[in-house]
C-alpha cells in the first residue's frame, strides 16, 4: 500500500504550507453559487410534492380541501410574517454590508423570532384543524406540502441561530459577511416558497 | 481511550451511534408516552427512527461535523490542512478533504459494493438455473435480486463516477482540490452509511426489503420493516449525489485555471456537467417519492392509498421523474471516460468536439422529456404514449452523433490496443446493441408485448453493464497508474477484458429472446419452456463473475508491486498527466495556464496547459517522450 | 506529426470492400434474426401486427449495428500501432461539418419514420371495441387471477379464463391489493392491475387452445407462480363451458353430500387449476402429502391445537390472522369462490386428519 501514499515534494516545502490559491473563473462566489444550485436541488424536492398534489387533487378529484375547509387568514397572516421576516432579513444583510452592527444584531433577532412566531402559528394551526394525514389522500397532501415547508422553515432557523451567534461573537462585518449572507439566500427562498405553498394549497 | 473518544475517529463513531441509537429510544417512547399512544415501546418505531437519525451521529462521530459546527459557533477557525491527503494507508479509514483521497475512498467503497451485488447476482444465477426452487425461498429470492439492483445502482455505478471524477476532475480543470472539501468528505461518508443500511435489511424481521428497486407502492407501502431500509438508505445516497454534483458543479464553474474556457475543458469535465446538473434538478425526486412511501408507511399517511383518494400512478411518475434521468447520470460521466481514452489512445482529436459537448447537453434536457416511457402499461392515460415515444427516440440522435463522432476519432489514428482501449472500443459496440435495443423499447406497440420482460433485463444490462460498466473499467485502467504510480499488469488487463465480453454476451444476449418469448422477470421460478437458454446463461454468468477477480487480483498485486508507470505513460496531454503519479498533495505549485485544446494530438507544437514546474514529460504535443509502457 | 503518409487515407477499394463486408454482414445477420423462432405462437389479431413490427425494427437495426461495428474492427485492425509507431500521432482532423450534419440527419429519417409505423399500429391496436363487446373483468389479487364473464344472465366467475375463438372480447383489468399486470405472451398485449383504478385492452382470439397467462408486474412473495391460463374455445364449446359455469356459481350443489368423492389430497397437492385455486402444498409443508415448501408456514407445526372450523376460517380469510414471521395478503383470499363448499369441507377434512394424525 506504500503506492498509495503521497511523496513529500520537500524541495518547495518551505514555501509552501498549502494548496496554491484557486484561480477564480467566475464573476460568481462560489459559495452563493453552491447555495443556488441547492435551491434548485430543494425546489425540485418541492415541486415532487407538488407533483403529488397535482395528481390527487386534479387527476384523482379527491375531495379538497380536507376536513371542513382551511383556516385561510391564519396562513395569510403567517405570509405577511414570512414576509416581514425576509425584510428584515435584507436589512440585516445590507447592514452587514455597512458594518452597522446594532441594525446587524437588532435584525437578525427580528428575523430568527419572525420565524419561531411563523413556526408557531403552524404548529397551532395543526393542532386545530380537525383532520390528521390519516384522514384522506388530499389531507396527507396538505400536511406533505405544509410539513416539508414546515422543515425548511426549521433549517432555515438553524442557519439563522448559527448567523446569530457569529454576529454576537463578532465574526461578521462588512468584510465578512458570507456567513450570514448565504444562510440569508435560503431564508429568501424559505419565505418565497411559502407564498407558493399558501397560493396553492390555502387560496386555489 | 475517553480521549481517542473525544477525537474525531471511529470510536468516537461508534460511541456516537451507540448514543444515537439510546436517543432514538428516548425520542420515541417519549412522544408515544406524551401522546399516550399504547403500548410506549413500540420496535419498529424505535428502528425507523434509529434509521434517519443514528448515520447523522456516525457521521457526526467520524468527524464529518467538526469543522462546521466550530464555524457555526463562532469559533476562529484556521483550516491548518490536517485532514488533507493521506500519509499511510489509515488516512483512508478516515475523513479527509484531499479529493485524491476521496477519488480513491470513492472507488474502493463502490468496488466492495459491486462485488457484493455481484454476489447476489451469482445467487440470483443460481436459483435460476432450473426451474423450480434451487436454493431460495421466493421471498429472499426477491430480496436478492432488490438488493442486487440497488446495490450496483446507488452504491456502484452513480458512486464510482464520482469518485473517478473526484480524483481526476479537479486536476484536469488546474484546481487545487474541490470547492468545498468538507462537503466532499461527507458526501462520501454517506456511501458506506447507505450500503450498510441496505445489506443490513437482512436482518430484519421479515426479511430483506424486495419491492425491487422500483420499490413501487403499494407493494413497498404494505411491505415487511425491510422496506424501509431502502427508502431510508436511499436517501443518504441521494444526498450524497446531490451534494457531489453541487460540488462538482461550482469546482467548474468558479475554479478553471486562467484559459480554461468552457470550450478547452475535456470532455470528461463537460460529461460531469452535464451529469451534475441532471443529478442536482432530478435527484430531489427519488428523495420524495420515497419520502412519501416512509410517511404512508410510518405514519398512515394517504398518498398511495386508493381506498382514500390516494394515487398510486403518481409513485411512478415521480420515481421516473428521477430514475429516467438517472440512467444518464449512470451514463454520461463514461462517454467522458470514452471521449478522453479514445483521443490519447488513438493520437487524435475527439471528433467532433462541440457537438460531442453539444450532445451531452441535449440529452439533459431530452432526459426529462421521457420518463413515461417506462410507465408505457402502467394504466395511465393514453394520451401520454405517443409524445413519449417520439421524445424517447428523438435521444437516439445525440447518442448517434456520441457513437459515429467516437468512430471517426478512431479512424485513420494510430491505435494502441491495450487494455483501457479495449473497454473503450467493446463499449462503443456493445453500447450501440444496448441503444438499438432501447429504440425498440421506445416503439409503444413492440414495449407493450415485451416490458416487465427478460427483454428489458437484458436492455438494461446492455446499457449499464455493456456500457457503464464497460467504460468504468476503461476509466479505472486509464487511470490507475496517476492514482497509484504504478502500471497494472497488461496481460491480465487483456484476459480480463475478453472474458468479461465473451461471456458477457453469452449472458445477457439470450436474455432477449427468452423476453420476447414471454419469460417475465423479476421470477424465482418459470416455465419449463425456458429451462435450456436459462441454464446457458447462469453457466456464462459465473464465468463473468470469475473474470472479475481476475481484476481484483490485478488491481490488489499492481498497486503493491507493479513497475512504475512515471507521470504520463499514455502521453496525454491533458493537465492530470503533466502532474507526477500519484500527483503532489496538493495538486499544482502554482496553477497552470491553459493555452489550447485539450486534445491537440497531431497538431505540431500544440500545447494544453503550462505548468511552473513541468513533471517528467514535456507538455508539447506530438514530440512526447520514449513511450514508458512496458 | 508528419511522416505517416505510409499509413494513408482509404482507398477506393478499402472502401468497396468496408462496404461489400456491412451488406453482406447485414444481410446474413437480418436473415440469422428473422430465422430465430422470437416469438410465442400468434394467438390474437394483434399478434401478426407486432411480430411484422418486429421484423421491420430487426430489419432497420442490424444493418446500424453492423456498420458502426465494422467501421470500428476497420479502424482497429487497418491503423493498429505497428513497431516503431510508438511516438507517431494521427491527422489532426478536428471534425466535419458535413458527416456531422449527415449523421444527424440520416438518424432523424429513421426515427421519424418508425415512429410514425410505431404511432399508426398504436392506434390500430387500442382502438376502442366496437359496443356490445364481450367484456371479462379481470381482477388480479395476491397471486391469482379470477374472471368474470359479463353475461346477458350475469357474471359468470371462473378461475380459468374462458374465450370464444374470433370475437372481440375486452378485458377491464383490476386489483384488490398491490399491483399485477395481465399479460398473455400469445396474445402480445398487456396492461397493469392498478388498485382503485380499470385498465383495459381490446383483442379477438385467432387460435383455438390453451395459452399462458402471465402476471408480468412483481406483486410479492408469491409473483413467479401467479400463474395461470387461458382456453380458446369454438362458439359452440364455448357456449357449453360457460353455461356449465353459470350452473356452478349459480347453485351451488348440496353441501355435504358430494364431499366424500372430492380426494382433499388432490386439491392440497394440486389444486384447482379449472377456477384457478392455487395448490396449497405449493407453498406449505405437510408431512402427510409430502410438499416441503417454506413459503407459507409449516402446517404440521402451526395447526397441531386448531379445530377443522378454525382450519376452515384460515383458508376462506387469511389475513384474519398471521403467523408472525410471515406477511398479510401472501396467501389467497380467493379460496371462498374458487373452490365449492364441498371442495372446501373435503379440504378441511384432509389437513385436519393429517396434522392431528386421525387418517
Amino acid at each position: 500500500m506504500e503506492a498509495a501514499s503521497i511523496p513529500t515534494p520537500a524541495a518547495h516545502e518551505d514555501h509552501h504550507h498549502g494548496p496554491p490559491t484557486a484561480n477564480q473563473s467566475s464573476r460568481v462566489n462560489s459559495e452563493v453559487l453552491g447555495i443556488l444550485l441547492f435551491i434548485i436541488s430543494e425546489i425540485m424536492l418541492f415541486g415532487a410534492f407538488f407533483a403529488a398534489y397535482f395528481f390527487i387533487r386534479v387527476v384523482n378529484s379527491d375531495a379538497w380541501p380536507p376536513g371542513d375547509g382551511l383556516p385561510v387568514a391564519v396562513a395569510a397572516i403567517n405570509a405577511a410574517i414570512l414576509l416581514s421576516s425576509s425584510v428584515t432579513m435584507h436589512w440585516t444583510d445590507v447592514s452587514a454590508k455597512r458594518g452597522n452592527d446594532m441594525a446587524m444584531r437588532v435584525g437578525i433577532v427580528t428575523t430568527f423570532l419572525l420565524g419561531c412566531t411563523f413556526l408557531f402559528i403552524q404548529i397551532n394551526e395543526y393542532l386545530h384543524l380537525g383532520f390528521t394525514p390519516e384522514t384522506s389522500a388530499s389531507a396527507s397532501v396538505f400536511f406533505g406540502l405544509t410539513g416539508l415547508h414546515g422543515a425548511h422553515v426549521v433549517i432555515g432557523l438553524l442557519l439563522l441561530w448559527m448567523s446569530a451567534v457569529r454576529i454576537f461573537k463578532g465574526k461578521v462585518g462588512p468584510n465578512n459577511h458570507r456567513g450570514l449572507e448565504v444562510p440569508g439566500i435560503y431564508w429568501h427562498f424559505v419565505d418565497a416558497m411559502w407564498i407558493v405553498v399558501f397560493t396553492t394549497i390555502y387560496v386555489l | 481511550m475517553a480521549a481517542k473518544i473525544r477525537q474525531p475517529g471511529w470510536y468516537r463513531a461508534l460511541a456516537f451511534s451507540i448514543l444515537g441509537v439510546l436517543v432514538c429510544l428516548g425520542l420515541s417512547t417519549g412522544l408515544r408516552a406524551a401522546f399516550s399512544v399504547d403500548p410506549v415501546y413500540d420496535g419498529t418505531s424505535v428502528l425507523q427512527i434509529s434509521l434517519l437519525m443514528v448515520p447523522l451521529f456516525f457521521l457526526g462521530g467520524i468527524g464529518c461535523f467538526d469543522y462546521w459546527l466550530r464555524w457555526a459557533s463562532g469559533r476562529t477557525v484556521v483550516d491548518d490542512h490536517a485532514d488533507h491527503g493521506a500519509k499511510s494507508w489509515r488516512d483512508y479509514f478516515k475523513v479527509n478533504t484531499d479529493h485524491k483521497v476521496i477519488g480513491i475512498q470513492y472507488i474502493c467503497v463502490s468496488f466492495f459494493f459491486m462485488f457484493i451485488g455481484g454476489l447476489m447476482a451469482m445467487l440470483v444465477r443460481a436459483e435460476l438455473a432450473s426451474p423450480g426452487r434451487q436454493f431460495v425461498d421466493p421471498n429472499t429470492y426477491n430480496g436478492v435480486f432488490s438488493i442486487h439492483a440497488t446495490l450496483l445502482i446507488f452504491l456502484f455505478v452513480i458512486p464510482v463516477f464520482a469518485g473517478i471524477a473526484n480524483y481526476v476532475l479537479p486536476l484536469m480543470i488546474g484546481a487545487p482540490d474541490m470547492a468545498f472539501p468538507r462537503l466532499n468528505a461527507l458526501s462520501f461518508w454517506m456511501l458506506p452509511v447507505a450500503g450498510t443500511m441496505m445489506l443490513l435489511s437482512f436482518l430484519a424481521p421479515g426479511g430483506s426489503f424486495a419491492a425491487g428497486w422500483t420499490a413501487y407502492a403499494p407493494l413497498s407501502v404494505d411491505a415487511p420493516i425491510g422496506q424501509a431500509f431502502f427508502t431510508i438508505a436511499v436517501q443518504f445516497a441521494g444526498a450524497s449525489s446531490i451534494a457531489t454534483a453541487l460540488n462538482f458543479l461550482v469546482t467548474i464553474i468558479t475554479m478553471r485555471a486562467p484559459g480554461m474556457t468552457f470550450f478547452r475543458m475535456p470532455l470528461l469535465v463537460w460529461a460531469n456537467f452535464s451529469t451534475s446538473l441532471l443529478v442536482v434538478i432530478a435527484t430531489p425526486f427519488i428523495a420524495a417519492s420515497q419520502f412519501m412511501v416512509l410517511l404512508d408507511r410510518a405514519l398512515g399517511f394517504n398518498f398511495f392509498n386508493p381506498a382514500n383518494g390516494g394515487d398510486i400512478l403518481m409513485y411512478q411518475h415521480v420515481f421516473w421523474f428521477y430514475s429516467h434521468p438517472a440512467v444518464y447520470i449512470m451514463l454520461l460521466p463514461g462517454f467522458g471516460i470514452i471521449s478522453e481514452v479514445l483521443a490519447t489512445r488513438a493520437r487524435k482529436p475527439v471528433f467532433g468536439y462541440r457537438m460531442m459537448a453539444f450532445s451531452l447537453l441535449a440529452i439533459v434536457l431530452l432526459g426529462f422529456t421521457v420518463w413515461a416511457h417506462h410507465m408505457f402499461v402502467s394504466g395511465m392515460s393514453d394520451w401520454i404514449r405517443i409524445p413519449m415515444m417520439i421524445t424517447t427516440a428523438i435521444i437516439a440522435i445525440p447518442t448517434g452523433i456520441k457513437i459515429f463522432s467516437w468512430v471517426a476519432t478512431l479512424w485513420r489514428g494510430v491505435i494502441k490496443m491495450d487494455t483501457p482501449m479495449l473497454w473503450a472500443v467493446g463499449f462503443i459496440s456493445m453500447f450501440t446493441l444496448g441503444g438499438i435495443s432501447g429504440v425498440m423499447l421506445a416503439m409503444v406497440p413492440l414495449d407493450i408485448h415485451v416490458s416487465d420482460t427478460y427483454f428489458i433485463v437484458a436492455h438494461i444490462h446492455y446499457v449499464l453493464f455493456g456500457g457503464s460498466m464497460f467504460t468504468i473499467m476503461a476509466g479505472i485502467y486509464f487511470w490507475f497508474p496517476k492514482m497509484t504510480g504504478r502500471m497494472y499488469n497488461e496481460r491480465l488487463g487483456k484476459i480480463h477484458f475478453w472474458l468479461t465480453f465473451v461471456f458477457f454476451n453469452v449472458t445477457f444476449a439470450p436474455m432477449h429472446l427468452i423476453g420476447v418469448q414471454g419469460m417475465p422477470r423479476r421470477v424465482s421460478d418459470y416455465a419449463d419452456q425456458f429451462a435450456t437458454w436459462n441454464m446457458i446463461i447462469s453457466i456464462s454468468s459465473f464465468i463473468l463473475g470469475f473474470a472479475s477477480l481476475i481484476f481484483l487480483y490485478n488491481m490488489i498485486v499492481s498497486w503493491r508491486s507493479g513497475p512504475k508507470a512515471g507521470s504520463n505513460p499514455w502521453n496525454s496531454l491533458t493537465i492530470e498527466w503533466q502532474v507526477s503519479s500519484p500527483p503532489p498533495i496538493f495538486n499544482f505549485d502554482s496553477i497552470p495556464s491553459v493555452v489550447g485544446g485539450p486534445y491537440e494530438y497531431g497538431v505540431p507544437g500544440a500545447v494544453h496547459a503550462i505548468l511552473d514546474q513541468p513533471a517528467e514529460t514535456p507538455v508539447a504535443a506530438g514530440v512526447g517522450a520514449a513511450s514508458e509502457e512496458n | 506529426m508528419t511522416g505517416q503518409s505510409h499509413r494513408g487515407a482509404v482507398t477506393a477499394k478499402n472502401w468497396i470492400a468496408l462496404l461489400a463486408i456491412i451488406v453482406v454482414a447485414s444481410a446474413i445477420g437480418i436473415a440469422f434474426m428473422l430465422a430465430l423462432n422470437w416469438f410465442p405462437e400468434q394467438g390474437s389479431n394483434v399478434a401478426p401486427m407486432i411480430d411484422t413490427f418486429w421484423d421491420v425494427l430487426v430489419i432497420v437495426s442490424v444493418p446500424i449495428f453492423v456498420a458502426v461495428t465494422t467501421m470500428l474492427l476497420f479502424s482497429v485492425w487497418r491503423w493498429r500501432q505497428k513497431p516503431g509507431e510508438e511516438d507517431l500521432d494521427g491527422p489532426p482532423i478536428h471534425g466535419s461539418t458535413k458527416l456531422e450534419v449527415i449523421w444527424t440527419i440520416i438518424p432523424t429519417i429513421v426515427i421519424a419514420a418508425l415512429t410514425t409505423y410505431a404511432a399508426i399500429l398504436l392506434v390500430d391496436i387500442q382502438a376502442a371495441p366496437a359496443k356490445g363487446t364481450r367484456v371479462v373483468n379481470v381482477n388480479g389479487v395476491q397471486f391469482a387471477w379470477d374472471f368474470e364473464t359479463e353475461t346477458p344472465a350475469g357474471p359468470v366467475k371462473s378461475g380459468r379464463l374462458y374465450l370464444p375463438i374470433n370475437e372481440p372480447v375486452k378485458f377491464n383489468v383490476r386489483s384488490k391489493d398491490v399491483i399485477h399486470d395481465f399479460w398473455v405472451p400469445a396474445f402480445r398485449l398487456k396492461v397493469d392491475a392498478v388498485p382503485g383504478i380499470t385498465t383495459t385492452y381490446n383483442l379477438t382470439p385467432t387460435k383455438l387452445g390453451t395459452f399462458d397467462v402471465v402476471c408480468a408486474e412483481l406483486c410479492g412473495l408469491g409473483h413467479a407462480y401467479m400463474r395461470q391460463t387461458v382456453t380458446v374455445l369454438t362458439a359452440e364449446r364455448y357456449a357449453t363451458v360457460m353455461a356449465g359455469l353459470a350452473r356452478a356459481s349459480g347453485a351451488k350443489p348440496p353441501a355435504g353430500g358430494a364431499a366424500a368423492d372430492v380426494a382433499g389430497e388432490k386439491l392440497f397437492v394440486s389444486g384447482n387449476p379449472a377456477t384457478g385455486a392455487t395448490a396449497c402444498g405449493a407453498c406449505h409443508a405437510l408431512k402427510a402429502a409430502g410438499t416441503t415448501a417454506a413459503t407459507g408456514p409449516n402446517l404440521d407445526e402451526m395447526l397441531t391445537k386448531d379445530d377443522a372450523a378454525a382450519i376452515m376460517e384460515m383458508i376462506v380469510d387469511p389475513n384474519k390472522e398471521i403467523v408472525p414471521g410471515y406477511s398479510k395478503g401472501i396467501m389467497p383470499a380467493n379460496y371462498a369462490t374458487t373452490l365449492t363448499k364441498a371442495e372446501l369441507a373435503a379440504l378441511v377434512k384432509y389437513i385436519d386428519q393429517s396434522v392431528h394424525g386421525k387418517g
